[in-house]
């Protein structure tokens, strides 16, 4: 048993790396309409935070007035922790550290969902009817207007390592990214990005060499490009970054063309949960078309229903970028990621790489 | 009510139970063929999984180090979405990484050093396949054992099972279909000269007692001739019939016309005293034929197949004194010497006295009219017998035989039936007695001995 508890104290540590929001506990409780027949209590549990929830949660509830809803913000660490602690307390469990819901699932923690949405939802987007991912989340780069001023258009991957190789002097110091050591969202595009292509390690090594700037949230790199600190933000997260790039005009946002990570959200009903029938109705309207509606119409999320298009919908940023967007793949493969001596073999790998060029000699001017 | 017992459904049950069972095993060993090579197929996934992982396996910074492929987990998740685990186990059993730490198996390593075991577990409420490779790692110094343990859920290999059976129960079902088709034919075919047989004796004219001529196969066959046997001994039955009914009615007819002779011949006469002589000669016949009826009579109930007289319990010793007290003055006036013979005791056997009475009085009375002096009755205890000895001329030994059919006769006798020894045959065989005819003492004379049966205690 001391093997698991090591494990579980090096999930804990691996965890810490993961929070994307900072703050602790956010609550929002929507009590059920008195004159709406018998109250039903529905517990949601989820890393996500509340200005993108609400218009969701509040549409629900306009729709099923006698749920009184409990929604409970948390951090991807303490949303785990928690279910590990008590698998009973939930009903729902959100939650964008799609790894460890992965496994959760995997483990045989989550029920299946048996219902007409359920049973249409896109084969890659759900895993054995148990595990949903609902939203879809592009892994974007932010370039500020100074830099498209002086380089031009920044539009691929390859653009940014042939820039970052071309002018290693003028963006050095300029470029932002997440640490993969200390931000899980960071350390789980590293691993999908090395799996991608081996060009991977040479744009670490120009990052390196470039002396990139190392951030542990997604606010974080946001805060010095708007500051104009950094003119390019590499590998941040599309549904964080909008509404502030609305807000700044330099700041502008970039999907890649040759590729695009997109992350998503994933909900499970877990096996014990107290209330199921809410729970289902709840899940079934999170991938229903009304609440795919809802994402696409009111929050940055991204919709992920095939019926939907327009602003917002995955479906709007396939016809834009086609093959290019790279959605994580909702397998056994995510179980990699958690590895433990995969992690220590990928961070090695990228902080050999990172640091490449600067223990070489410089090239002779 | 009981069903009527069926050929037909006879064997079509004993038919059809073995069909049915061996359906049974085959669907039962189908089931396991389809799960084996279902088993047998997905193993691979767990063998291509557990060796890429073992690939990756390195000595680094003093212990066991894994850059675990995240295409080794993929390739253990078919479209059927199983839950996948895995873990690494150092050589002494401590888990180095996985997501689960999977249990060991018990089985040891065959001889090659790189060991692949498969088995069926139950972890943690969930049902599994596991793989576990024992591998090392050989270094310049030392090698060092670990051990891969991979592990999925089912429910790609069921779905493969179940394919696999749906194609061989169809085949299977076919199959027996066809048996149970075949069966039914072969069974109605099978039982068709039994009917052409039933037809046969149907159709037939019920007076007729010819044999039956109809080509059947051969156990059939065996039964037609059983029924030609039987056909041909109610032939001669019948026969042997008509001909007692053609002696019976000369017997009769002979003294009925001398009666009439005589009647004609006295009443052309006008003294009494011819009369008289005809009167008695009349009445001499008359008596006789009287006797004659009577014996008939009796012959035709002794040899009624259907007649089984009840048997009562009685004493032969008394019946044979009775015997002689009741043919002694008779005998006397003769001249004639009637002894009895035997134990004061009673001897019990089962019988019908006016039957035993009968044969013994037609005994006494052919040895009175074959010209016997002595006659003796004699009875004996062990086995129980009655005998009837006389001073007679006797019967040759070559027509002891003859003289137990009816209309039988001594040469040159006038005064008997011919029917007194087949009637004495006939009470014996009604009494499952023996009948022996045997030289009296001295050669000369005749014993008739009647050898019942020894009493059941």
């Amino acid at each position: 048993m001391t093997a698991t508890a090591l494990r579980h104290l090096t999930s804990a540590l691996l965890l810490t790396w993961w929070s994307l929001t900072a703050s602790g506990e956010e609550t929002l409780h929507l009590p059920a309409e008195p004159d709406a027949g018998q109250a039903r209590p529905l517990v949601i549990h989820a890393a996500l935070d509340l200005p993108q929830a609400r218009p969701l949660l509040e549409d629900f509830h306009r729709r099923h007035p006698h749920v009184e809803l409990t929604y409970r913000n948390l951090t991807t660490l303490e949303l785990h922790q928690r279910f590990l602690d008590a698998p009973d307390a939930a009903d729902v469990i959100l939650s964008s550290a799609m790894p460890w819901q992965y496994r959760l699932a995997n483990d045989g923690h989550a029920q299946p969902l048996d219902s007409r949405a359920a049973r249409t939802w896109p084969g890659w987007a759900r895993w054995r009817y148990e595990l949903f991912a609902f939203t879809f989340e592009p892994i974007v780069m932010v370039v500020h207007r100074d830099f498209r001023e002086r380089f031009g258009e920044l539009e691929s991957h390859g653009d940014l390592l042939e820039l970052l190789a071309d002018h290693p002097r003028e963006l050095a110091g300029r470029v932002i990214t997440y640490d993969p050591e200390r931000s899980g969202a960071g350390y789980t595009y590293a691993i999908e990005e090395s799996r991608l292509s081996p060009r991977y390690w040479d744009l670490v090594a120009a990052l390196g060499q470039a002396r990139t700037a190392l951030a542990d949230t997604t606010g974080e790199m946001l805060d010095g490009l708007e500051s104009g600190r950094y003119l390019v933000g590499y590998n941040l997260l599309g549904s964080y970054v909008r509404d502030e790039v609305a807000d700044h005009p330099d700041l502008s946002i970039v999907m890649p063309e040759d590729y695009t990570l997109v992350t998503q959200r994933l909900a499970f009903i877990p096996r014990q949960a107290p209330h199921p029938e809410t729970a289902q109705r709840f899940l079934d309207y999170l991938i229903g078309e009304t609440g795919q509606r809802t994402i696409a119409e009111r929050t940055q999320l991204g919709a992920l229903h095939p019926a939907l298009d327009g602003p917002g919908t995955a479906t709007a940023l396939r016809e834009r970028l086609g093959d290019a967007l790279r959605p994580i793949a909702l397998g056994p493969g995510l179980l990699a990621t958690l590895d433990e001596l995969k992690r220590e073999a990928l961070l090695s790998r990228w902080t050999r790489e990172y640091r490449r060029w600067s223990r070489r000699p410089e090239p002779h001017p | 009510m009981k069903p009527a017992d069926s050929l037909y459904r006879r064997l079509l049950t004993w038919l059809l139970v073995p069909v049915l069972i061996l359906g049974g095993l085959m669907v039962a060993q189908a089931w396991l063929e389809a799960r084996r090579t279902a088993d047998r197929a997905f193993d691979r996934l767990l063998e291509a999984a557990s060796l890429a992982i073992a690939e990756q396996v390195q000595w680094q910074d003093e212990r066991l180090w894994l850059d675990l492929p995240p295409a080794a987990l993929e390739m253990l998740a078919t479209d059927a979405e199983e839950r996948v685990f895995y873990s690494l186990v150092d050589r002494k059993g401590r888990f180095i990484t996985g997501n689960a730490e999977l249990p060991d198996d018990p089985r040891s390593n065959r001889e090659s050093d790189d060991t692949l075991l498969f088995r069926n577990l139950e972890w943690q409420g969930l049902t599994l396949r596991q793989g576990i490779r024992r591998s090392q790692l050989e270094d310049w110094r030392q090698s060092e054992p670990f051990e891969v343990r991979v592990a999925h859920s089912r429910e790609g290999r069921n779905a493969l099972a179940h394919e696999l059976l749906r194609g061989n129960l169809a085949y299977i079902l076919a199959m027996a279909a066809l048996a149970v088709v075949v069966l039914l034919l072969a069974i109605r075919a099978a039982l068709t000269p039994l009917t052409r047989l039933r037809r046969a004796i149907r159709t037939r004219d019920p007076r007729t007692l010819a044999p039956l001529d109809l080509t059947l196969p051969r156990e059939l066959a065996e039964l037609r001739e059983t029924l030609n046997d039987l056909l041909a001994r109610m032939r001669r039955v019948r026969a042997n019939q008509e001909r007692f009914i053609g002696d019976a009615s000369h017997q009769l007819r002979t003294p009925l016309a001398g009666l009439s002779a005589h009647a004609e011949l006295a009443l052309r006469h006008d003294d009494p005293r011819r009369w008289r002589e005809a009167l008695v000669t009349m009445q001499a016949t008359s008596a006789r034929t009287a006797r004659l009826a009577m014996q008939l009579l009796s012959l035709t109930r002794l040899d009624n197949p259907e007649y089984t007289p009840e048997l009562s319990e009685l004493d032969l010793a008394a019946m044979a004194r009775q015997a002689v007290r009741d043919h002694w003055a008779h005998c006397h006036r003769d001249g004639i010497d009637l002894g009895l013979e035997g134990d004061s005791g009673p001897i019990p056997v089962h019988g019908v006295t006016w039957q035993l009475d009968e044969a013994l009085g037609n005994l006494i009375d052919n040895a009175r009219r074959y010209g016997a002096r002595h006659v003796t009755v004699r009875t004996r205890a062990q086995p129980p017998t009655l005998e009837v000895e006389d001073d007679g001329p006797g019967i040759p030994e070559s027509r002891r035989l003859l003289v137990l059919r009816p209309f039988h006769r001594g040469q040159h006798d006038s005064e008997g039936s011919g029917l007194g020894l087949a009637i004495v045959d006939g009470i014996a065989r009604t009494h499952g007695a023996r009948l022996r005819l045997t030289d009296g003492q001295g050669g000369h004379g005749l014993i008739v001995s009647l050898i019942f049966p020894r009493e059941a205690p």
